[in-house]
């Protein structure tokens, strides 16, 4: 039976079964000239219960299949008929947990590129989120009022915008080291504070400081040790010094004669099967 | 959508290997091959592939058996290892004729000899009246003078024999000949028939009446003409069955004389058997002076008389030794896979079939040696021994009335006497092929001392065209001027000799010519023998400029390549008479700066790929000068391919030398980081870590001068912005060079903090650079942009401790252990392996200056073939290195051509599946750990990339692989490869001129579901297309240096910006081909399992719609929506989308 070709309708159609689904479609399109049209699909955010979500209940919409050219101030835009958007939070695929909220510095995690994403878009009020839901579209990312970049225009102003400022560069890796060096001091101190004191089960820690520092605890060194020993024995033993050793490495020997045979035949079993033995 | 069920729709689009589909249309016999191979690609991993080998304990340790004793020794032995045995096993079954052909043969010959002694008896005539001749027949030689004395009868032969390898059984598959010699009665002879071509007529006459009543019988499928190994006086009939059998076998007959007829001693190499005066006309010049020899002429009179005698020498000494036969079997396959056996003059089975006696008779080889040592006896012997100056013989007499060796030597170049002591069985050699046979020997020799794993496979089944195997080669064409020039080398005793076959009495002193002249510069010479021909009993024989084109080709020496400068002797020396009739009017007095004056010959030559061309400047200029064959006949094919390596503004440079300014400029960056002042810690090594730094970069860079008003400027950052209204800027990229700085204890050991202190080193050397050296620097967290003389570096700090930070792992005991990390195994790959890899590159270009040509030509390619994105850079260049550094069984390549020749042919039969590709960079691995990686390959095959590619510095991960080639897209470029291999072999060797070099570098878009083209003003590297356009935009540069010394726009290329964004939007669905060359098209196509309808889920709705079908809910691609967001993301770059097949609808 040949397929339809049509959006799901927000509503189901009467007759049709209710689909297994509760994600309402709203066509969205980069702009008017566009004829087809990406799908919105959208959901009020809820979790199951017992799980932990950062993103508040009944205010969030969770958004499914954003389009690369949309971008966080479009969406907000868009979705602001329906009423107060408090923030747009878009992501590569769907995240219970909020992001790092902390902005990630520009200069050492720089944004990737965009594909089709994911929005958590949470308004003032709930009723933002009923209203989203049954928006009918279809929305326009780039209006007169709004253009949006893409093309050429974009890449150039993305270039402008990654030609690096080495003061502001300067300052953040300042800052960064500064409260770094201060934690490394706290940390110190406190490892200092703690030095001879027992806990509470009664045990000391002891660590050595000086200019000859002990073995660390390294996969890497114990390995080293492990095949030390291992060739100190290896020295001490005498091959080929009785009968029976003699025997054994002879059959040790038919042994690899005997597997490199089975090899071979193995690949020139393979050969033959890929006429490989025509010359020309 | 199409009247098909939905379901048969989609099992068409099911399955990855369809993608390529398209790809693998060709015309019929390469449509089978590739759709075979696409079926070993769907089969089951498991089929096809190599597995570890697991034997059981009781299976390993079990009691030997004598017998398994006796045949473990014999391998130990006889052969190099069972695998060498195993394979000559499987060879010579394939190449051997089996009992069933044998008895089918056997009956077409006894059915032959019945029809020969029936063919009926014509009277006497005289030889110049040919008219009892039948209409249907033409004599099978050419009759010049056609005044002969002498008259001819035909009678049944005497006696019909088998002689030659049939009998032997050391004939091999798929070209079954058997000679047979008829003997001619007596009564047809008369006295003095061995002299002007008399017993030749006759023998032709004799062929002539045979092949008119064979003809008639339906017995036979095919009756033609054809010369005895192409000696055009001595025409053969060949006979093949009807029916079925036609290409099982071809009957060959010889007819011969009486035995005792003809008197050896009129027949020694010092006399004459065709006057001047019957065969000029004229007799020899100044009466009384003697008649020239004619050595070949006598020798194929010999050869007749001395069929039988020397099959019965074979049969005695090979015949109960099937050691030897399979010997002979072997070396057959070895001559053949290098083209010498074939042809006028080859080296034939039947010549090694002797040698093979001759080296029985002197002990050499025992009769209980196997094939295997055979060929290892008779290569050793080809070797070491030079037959152009020390002939052999097998002739045991010691009659002092038999003439010396050194008559032989002095009438052939090659002297191998058979037992007769009279006979040269090498007559027909030339020089040029026997040292090409000595060659070759010596490298096989090499070759299997090596103790090479694969050394079967490139000794006996790879085959060696010229093409192939040559550096340049060069075409002679048309033939018809050789004949010219033997008249100008005074080459009428030759011609007389050689019954005016004047190709084969210039080739001699051609060759002498021009190996005298190429000196230095030449490895080795080597000419085609022109073909046998066959041509039916009703036309004439062919002339001897009908064979073609003579092809010479030329193995060239690198370290004579760099010359430009023919150095003759002083003066006033005697010599340089000599030299300057040598090399005419190109010789000149030179005054030298020791001040010597000496005479020289200077050609004219700039650049790296003018100095590879010399040889061609020498060739024509000699030829012209010395054989008067001018310009236009020498096709000299040498380097038709450069222009696709060449820049745009130097047509007479294939970039060698670019690079090498690029890399100047590198070092003196170097010496400028070394000696850097206030760095808190100093640097330690500065390693460059670019193509451009290896020499490989396709199009090398160019000092960047920025045209100010074609850019936006941003004063306050010092850099260059591209314009809106301006077409897209040239495109720049920064040569990457990697900063190590000495230990310290001082570095932090957290990853996050170690990135800032690096940014701060990354500043710091930006500003010291900017304040000591007044470069303009650009910093950023992870590099420093530096522009030096109008070349842009970056370069990277790195903390050798740093990837090691990024590996540790605490386990809960407190165990620190090293695990590798996405992120650590980048560190390691860009800090460490790539600039070890760019150094070891950069050495091996330095000992090999066709490296870069080679190396660049595959990899343009590639690109071309809108591939390159799958394959990595490094990738490319570590397979072009292998050609260089594992040559065999050629020796690594001086012309790009020839490199990149090899490169096709290496892509396209290289076994990825079941082999690693090791590159021996410095030749660091040893033979044992060589054996251990591909041992550890096998076991670990599954977790290892489709292609891989293992060095000395990366044993086990190929991480030049890691991230691609796909098993499909590895899989087009073989396809692509074996296409595109013969067809540019067949362009290179045709002697008219390769025509349209391009072709083979053109993609086939045929197989692309969506083509989107981009509109030229945007694509910066536009004018470096395969199809360079005659017109593109400008692109903001100046051909001075100017004002501005911001620093250009830095990789700005929005082509490749937007494959980026559609790669990241829709990898999912389509994959996208693009050649990063000025390509104006981007090729999609559709993954098939993608399209495919699936079940509604959360994580996979990325530009796909929920549509119903059949009452069902299912996510599709929304094609429609994704075809105009391909145009969206690249407004202002996309011209057109085109979709071009409805595969998605379903």
């Amino acid at each position: 039976e040949p397929m339809e070709r049509r959006p799901l309708p927000p509503h189901d159609p009467p007759g049709h079964p209710s689909p297994p689904i509760s994600f309402p479609a709203i066509p969205i399109k980069f702009s008017e000239k566009q004829q087809a049209s990406h799908y919105l699909y959208v959901r009020a955010h809820g979790v199951r219960q017992g799980t932990k979500s950062t993103w508040p209940q009944k205010r969030t919409l969770f958004v499914l299949n954003v389009p690369p050219y949309c971008t966080e101030e479009s969406l907000s835009r868009l979705l602001s008929s329906c009423g107060l958007v408090q923030s747009v939070e878009l992501q590569e695929k769907p995240d219970l947990a909020e992001s790092p909220k902390e902005s990630r510095s520009k200069f050492f995690h720089p944004k990737p590129v965009p594909g089709f994403q994911v929005a958590y878009v949470v308004f003032q009020k709930p009723s933002g989120v009923s209203a989203a839901l049954a928006l009918k579209g279809p929305l326009l990312v780039s209006t007169e009022s709004h253009p949006v970049k893409s093309g050429i225009h974009k890449w150039i102003s993305d270039y402008a915008d990654s030609v690096p400022d080495p003061e502001a560069l300067r300052v953040e890796v300042d800052t960064f080291m500064e409260a770094y060096d201060q934690k490394i001091a706290e940390e110190e101190a406190k490892a200092k504070e703690e030095e001879g004191v027992p806990d509470e089960e009664g045990w000391v820690k002891v660590t050595r400081r000086g200019r000859r520092p002990v073995l660390p605890r390294t996969e890497a060194a114990s390995l080293r040790v492990l095949e030390r020993e291992r060739r100190k024995r290896a020295r001490k033993e005498l091959l080929n010094f009785y009968a029976w050793q003699h025997r054994e490495s002879k059959m040790e020997h038919l042994a690899q004669l005997r597997k490199k045979f089975e090899e071979d035949k193995q690949r020139i079993e393979l050969l033959r099967a890929q006429r490989k033995f025509r010359p020309y | 959508m199409g009247p098909a069920p939905t379901g048969e729709q989609l099992c068409g689009a099911i399955g990855e290997p369809e993608v390529m589909e398209p790809a693998l249309e060709g015309t019929g016999k390469e449509g089978k091959k590739a759709s075979s191979r696409k079926r070993t690609l769907a089969e089951p991993p498991a089929k096809g592939l190599l597995q570890p080998v697991k034997l059981s304990r009781a299976e390993l340790y079990k009691e030997p058996t004598n017998e398994e004793l006796n045949h473990l020794r014999e391998t130990e032995i006889l052969f190099h290892s069972s695998l060498l045995r195993l394979q000559v096993e499987e060879l010579l079954k394939e190449v051997r004729l089996s009992e069933k052909k044998k008895d089918r043969i056997d009956a077409f010959l006894r059915e032959v000899n019945q029809r020969v002694v029936r063919v009926p008896s014509v009277p006497e005539t005289e030889l110049t009246d040919q008219a009892w001749l039948p209409a249907g027949v033409r004599v099978p030689l050419h009759q010049v003078p056609y005044a002969v004395k002498g008259c001819f009868r035909f009678l049944p032969p005497a006696q019909v024999t088998v002689v030659g390898s049939y009998l032997l059984g050391t004939c091999i598959r798929p070209d079954i000949n058997v000679d047979v010699a008829l003997t001619m009665p007596r009564e047809i002879l008369q006295d003095k028939d061995g002299l002007n071509q008399r017993y030749f007529r006759k023998r032709a006459l004799y062929l002539a009446h045979l092949a008119h009543h064979l003809a008639q019988d339906p017995l036979f499928g095919s009756v033609c003409f054809s010369y005895t190994n192409g000696c055009h006086l001595k025409p053969s009939l060949l006979l093949r069955p009807r029916g079925k059998d036609e290409r099982l076998v071809t009957v060959r007959l010889h007819p011969c004389p009486p035995p005792d007829f003809f008197r050896p001693c009129r027949l020694l190499p010092t006399k004459n058997n065709v006057r001047s005066a019957w065969y000029r006309g004229q007799s020899p010049a100044g009466d009384g002076s003697p008649e020239p020899p004619t050595p070949h002429y006598n020798t194929w009179v010999l050869q007749d008389t001395a069929l039988e005698s020397h099959l019965q020498l074979l049969s005695t000494m090979l015949g109960s030794a099937q050691g030897l036969k399979d010997g002979v079997a072997l070396l057959k396959v070895w001559l053949r896979q290098r083209e010498l056996d074939k042809g006028q003059g080859g080296f034939t089975g039947f010549l090694v079939s002797m040698l093979v006696v001759f080296l029985v008779s002197t002990h050499k080889i025992h009769t209980t040696m196997s094939g295997y040592q055979v060929l290892r006896s008779v290569l050793q012997f080809l070797a070491t021994t030079d037959l152009t100056v020390n002939g052999i013989s097998l002739c045991l007499s010691s009659d002092p009335s038999l003439p010396a060796l050194a008559d032989f030597h002095q009438a052939f170049s090659v002297v191998f006497l058979d037992s007769s002591g009279r006979l040269n069985l090498c007559a027909d050699v030339t020089a040029s092929t026997y040292h090409q046979v000595q060659y070759e020997a010596r490298l096989s020799m090499t070759l299997l001392d090596s103790r090479a794993d694969d050394g079967f496979q490139l000794l006996l089944m790879t085959p060696k065209p010229m093409i192939r195997a040559f550096d340049h080669v060069l075409h002679l064409h048309p033939l018809s001027r050789l004949q010219a020039a033997c008249h100008r080398l005074k080459l009428w005793p030759e011609l007389q000799d050689n019954g005016g076959d004047y190709v084969s009495a210039a080739l001699g002193p051609l060759t002498t010519l021009l190996e005298q002249g190429l000196g230095t510069r030449l490895k080795l010479l080597a000419h085609s023998r022109p073909p046998v021909p066959e041509w039916g009993i009703s036309q004439d024989p062919p002339k001897h400029k009908d064979s073609g084109s003579l092809t010479l080709g030329l193995l060239l020496r690198p370290e004579g390549l760099t010359s430009v400068l023919e150095l003759g002797p002083e003066a006033d020396q005697p010599e340089a008479a000599k030299f300057r009739q040598f090399w005419g009017f190109r010789s000149e007095l030179r005054r030298f700066q020791d001040g010597a004056i000496r005479e020289a010959v200077v050609w004219e030559a700039a650049s790296m790929s003018q100095k590879r061309l010399i040889p061609h400047q020498v060739v024509t200029h000699l030829l012209a000068l010395h054989t008067d064959i001018p310009e236009t006949c020498v096709h000299y094919v040498g380097g038709p391919l450069d222009a696709l390596i060449q820049g745009l503004k130097q047509t007479s440079s294939t970039g060698e030398e670019a690079l090498a300014v690029a890399v100047c400029c590198y070092d003196d960056l170097s010496r400028l980081l070394w000696g850097l002042e206030g760095l808190p810690l100093t640097v330690s090594a500065v390693q460059g870590a670019h193509p451009v730094l290896r020499y490989t970069e396709v199009f090398p860079p160019t000092p960047v001068r920025p045209a100010s008003s074609f850019y936006e400027p941003l004063q306050e950052r010092s850099s260059l912005l591209p314009r809106l209204d301006k077409p897209c800027p040239a495109y720049v990229e920064p040569m990457t060079v990697v900063c190590h700085l000495e230990g310290s204890g001082q570095w932090p050991q957290d990853a996050e903090a170690v990135q800032r202190v690096r940014a701060a080193f990354q500043l710091r050397l930006a500003e010291l650079l900017t304040q000591q050296h007044g470069l303009q620097c650009c910093a950023t967290a992870t590099h420093t942009d530096v522009l030096k003389d109008g070349f842009v570096f970056r370069i990277r700090v790195a903390y050798q401790r740093e990837p090691q930070i990024l590996k540790e792992v605490q386990s809960p005991e407190g165990m620190i252990s090293l695990r590798d990390t996405p992120a650590s195994l980048h560190l390691e790959r860009d800090t460490r392996q790539l600039p070890l890899l760019t150094s070891a590159l950069h050495g091996l270009q330095q000992q090999h200056p066709a490296f870069s040509g080679v190396a660049r030509l595959a990899k343009r390619w590639v690109r071309a073939q809108l591939l390159g994105e799958d394959f990595t850079d490094e990738s490319l260049d570590l397979v072009a290195a292998a050609l260089f550094l594992h040559p065999e069984p050629f020796t690594p390549p001086s012309s790009p051509q020839v490199g990149f020749l090899r490169f096709l042919y290496l892509v396209s039969t290289f076994d990825w599946k079941n082999n690693p590709l090791i590159v021996n960079l410095n030749n660091e691995l040893t033979v044992e750990e060589q054996v251990e990686i591909r041992s550890g390959f096998l076991a670990a095959r599954t977790q290892l990339p489709v292609m891989v590619i293992v060095t000395p510095q990366d044993r086990k991960h190929s991480v030049w692989t890691q991230d691609g080639p796909s098993a499909q897209i590895l899989q087009q470029l073989v396809v692509l490869a074996a296409e595109a291999l013969p067809m540019l072999e067949k362009q290179l060797m045709d002697p008219r001129g390769p025509g349209d070099i391009r072709t083979v570098f053109r993609p086939p878009l045929d197989i692309y579901d969506v083509l989107i083209r981009l509109s030229p003003r945007h694509i910066p590297r536009h004018r470096q297309a395969v199809d360079s356009p005659a017109a593109s935009f400008c692109r903001g540069l100046l051909s001075q240096p100017g004002p501005s010394s911001l620093m250009p726009v830095l990789g700005y290329d929005p082509p490749q910006l937007y494959l980026m964004q559609l790669r990241e939007a829709f990898g999912d669905l389509a994959l996208f081909f693009y050649d990063q060359h000025g390509g104006e098209v981007i090729g999609v196509l559709w993954k098939p399992t993608s399209f495919q309808p699936q079940p509604f889920k959360a994580s996979s709705t990325k530009g796909r719609m929920v549509m119903s079908r059949g009452g069902e809910l299912v996510m599709v691609p929304n094609v429609e929506a994704i075809l105009e967001d391909f145009a969206v993301l690249g407004e202002g770059l996309v011209q057109t989308v085109e979709a071009r097949s409805e595969r998605w609808t379903v």
